[in-house]
């Protein structure tokens, strides 16, 4: 496990919260903060989302993520100068 | 035309639904939705009055499974709503191109606990593609042409529009879009050359590649791409649940369907092979078993339009993200370049593959007790109706007999609940199929518990002159539960037994809904009383086919299992010392 940043630009719709919640909860990854701010742009809001989560997982939250027709650009925050997130090539396959 | 003319919200959605082209609509009126329902009385479009909610989704997603349109389907809000919850679900699962339409309660009595209020937008939440409150009748046309655009279009799905009942009564301006912007949304259609490049090279170096086919070929209309590919290569093809029909069953490259109750050849192709080329499929449980022991020696080629589903099971070697159809088109030529250069030999796989498949076909036995075998009428439907029929299954063992023994040879022929598993959905589904192909043939094969959940639709169909078929395999229980009853719960069949050979009387339920009600139960009767059927075709037919209630559907890898622990019959493994693979 360990902790990831998210900066997800979202499309600032009624509903758009509860969708990028929802996903969370149902895909079963546990959200450890999430922050909506306003951008310069107020059609579009920043949800700044911390995870604990599996490399292989991370993918697939993006991923997941990603198709939320709300959802414009999903970008990984890294703090310091060291990426904390590296691609990974095998996924987990425990069932 | 005057454009800025005034019009109702409601005027402005039933245009909508013209301008998309909509040409029919499964619903039912109620309340809130019922400003909508004074335009259509008067639309171009036709709107078949179901008798359940769930009725009018599966039959738009019947519909949209056999002519590549979007389905529509229309309720009004609170249970109305609610009921099209599984249809959506369904539609989720198989990524059905839906668009479904509900009134709300209006927006000043939203979240006040109101009358027929549900929140349908929160409660679909999970499993729709995208979905609309709107609450501002300017907002109506924009939502519509997105929703079809959405539901339409990348991996399909279903879209759900939710309207306050005070934005159909508004007036408006019918604003149709002149363009779609939708800056979250660009669905990619093609995959890079350079993964191409790479899943040529890969599959020229391959010895033991099997086509892993998906229901994206038949989302696609690839079904003639995958021949070319298939015949060039000339590798196994298998074709899951949902892709029954993407390539003949009567091809000599065909191993049949692969998973819980595939082909011993098709499972095993994909067991022992070496690069999986996997076309528009999704690594579901019910096709590989046991995740960590699936396919371990192979590679993998992972097409499909969603991004998502690579690497989501199964880690991709090389990812072709974009229209499976358009991904097949660009792999050919790069194919031949390769090919040119070097070509694996695939004789020794072809020979361990034609040894499993002469070894153990598909077959069944006849029951010693003079009773009738389902899987005897099933095939015999799919002898006698021919490959242009169209067969829309319910879930469970009927529908697995349908899958392994009809036959199919063009695509969107099959259709059957095969993500979600709705029991009830070929009644609905059949009679949307019929409306969207009304000169095609089209058979419900149906077990006796899922018929007692949506037959009501056949109400529809006899009122509407949607004359579908419909066979029952009446069993007299939840016959698939039972099986695993019979497997895993030594034989303590807890609440599978249904009765229905006693109660209800399958053939005087049919005639009391309108239909033509038929009965066999004699291996001797079937070819006639399926010819009878065959013969009317003014009216719905239902056939109460009283089969043995003991037979189990075979092979069968059992969940959770490794695909190596497949039986092709009650504790009997193929044996796979004679096999040496």
């Amino acid at each position: 496990m360990s902790t990831h940043t998210l900066d997800v630009l979202v499309e600032n719709s009624p509903g758009v919260l509860s969708r990028v919640a929802g996903l969370f909860s149902r895909r079963g990854y546990n959200i450890d903060s999430l922050v909506v701010s306003p951008t310069k742009n107020t059609e579009v809001s920043k949800m700044t989302i911390v995870i604990s989560i599996e490399g292989h997982a991370l993918e697939q939250v993006i991923a997941q993520l990603d198709k939320l027709i709300n959802v414009i650009h999903i970008e990984e925050v890294f703090e310091g100068i060291a990426p904390t997130h590296t691609k990974d090539t095998q996924p987990d396959y425990q069932n | 035309m005057d454009m800025s003319k005034k019009i109702s919200g409601a005027s402005s959605l039933v245009q909508s639904l013209e301008r998309a082209g909509v040409d029919v609509m499964f619903g039912i009126p109620g309340g809130a939705i019922l400003p909508a329902y004074d335009p259509i009385f008067d639309s171009k479009i036709r709107h078949i009055l179901v008798r359940h909610e769930q009725g009018a989704g599966h039959a738009a997603t019947g519909y949209a499974q056999v002519t590549g349109r979007v389905g529509v389907c229309i309720a009004t809000s609170g249970p109305g709503a609610t009921n099209l919850v599984t249809p959506l679900a369904d539609a989720a699962m198989d990524s059905v191109p839906l668009v479904a339409i509900t009134g709300q309660v209006p927006s000043a009595a939203i979240g006040t606990d109101a009358f027929q209020e549900a929140d349908i937008r929160g409660i679909t939440m999970p499993f729709v593609k995208h979905s609309y409150l709107i609450t501002n009748p300017d907002d109506i046309a924009k939502a519509i042409a997105e929703a079809f655009y959405i539901a339409s279009t990348g991996r399909p799905g279903p879209v759900l529009v939710d309207i306050a009942k005070d934005a159909l009564q508004k007036e408006t301006e019918f604003n149709w879009p002149t363009s779609i912007n939708l800056p979250g949304y660009q669905p990619v259609m093609d995959a890079p050359d350079v993964n191409i490049r790479d899943a040529a090279v890969l599959i020229a170096q391959s010895h033991k590649p099997v086509f892993y086919v998906g229901g994206g070929v038949i989302k696609s209309n690839a079904a003639k791409e995958l021949m070319q590919i298939a015949e060039l290569v000339g590798a196994p093809v298998v074709t899951t649940l949902m892709a029954r029909g993407a390539f003949p069953d009567s091809h000599p490259l065909h191993l049949g369907m692969p998973g819980m109750h595939g082909t011993v050849a098709a499972v095993t192709a994909l067991q022992k092979s070496d690069l999986l080329i996997v076309l528009g499929a999704r690594f579901d449980d019910r096709v590989t078993g046991k995740l960590s022991s699936f396919a371990v020696n192979a590679k993998v080629i992972h097409a499909d339009i969603d991004p998502a589903e690579i690497g989501k099971n199964r880690f991709a070697d090389v990812a072709l993200i974009g229209d499976v159809g358009r991904t097949i088109t660009a792999l050919i030529p790069a194919l031949k370049r390769e090919f040119a250069k070097n070509k694996a030999d695939l004789t020794t796989w072809w020979d361990q593959m034609n040894s499993l498949r002469s070894t153990y076909p598909l077959g069944y036995d006849m029951p010693t007790d003079g009773s009738l075998s389902p899987q005897f009428v099933i095939d015999r439907i799919g002898k006698i109706s021919g490959s242009d029929s169209i067969f829309a299954a319910g879930v469970g063992q009927h529908q697995m007999w349908a899958a392994q023994f009809i036959g199919f040879e063009k695509p969107r022929t099959w259709l059957n609940s095969g993500g979600a598993g709705t029991m009830g959905y070929a009644v609905p589904a059949a009679m949307g199929a019929k409306v969207g192909a009304p000169d095609r043939t089209v058979w419900a094969i149906d077990g006796d518990g899922c018929f007692q959940m949506t037959n009501q639709e056949l109400v529809t169909c006899a009122i509407d002159n949607i004359p579908i078929k419909v066979a029952i395999i009446n069993n007299e229980s939840l016959g698939m539960v039972r099986q695993w009853q019979t497997m895993f719960y030594a034989g303590r069949y807890s609440n599978t037994n249904l009765d229905s050979k006693r109660i209800p009387n399958f053939p005087l339920l049919a005639e009391a809904m309108g239909c033509i009600g038929l009965s066999c139960e004699r291996a001797e009767d079937v070819d006639a009383t399926i010819e009878k059927a065959m013969a009317i075709n003014d009216q719905p037919v239902v056939v109460d086919f009283r089969v043995n209630r003991d037979a189990m559907v075979w092979p069968m890898v059992a969940a959770g299992a490794s695909n190596d622990d497949i039986m092709i019959a009650r504790e009997i493994a193929p044996d796979w010392d004679l096999e040496d693979l």
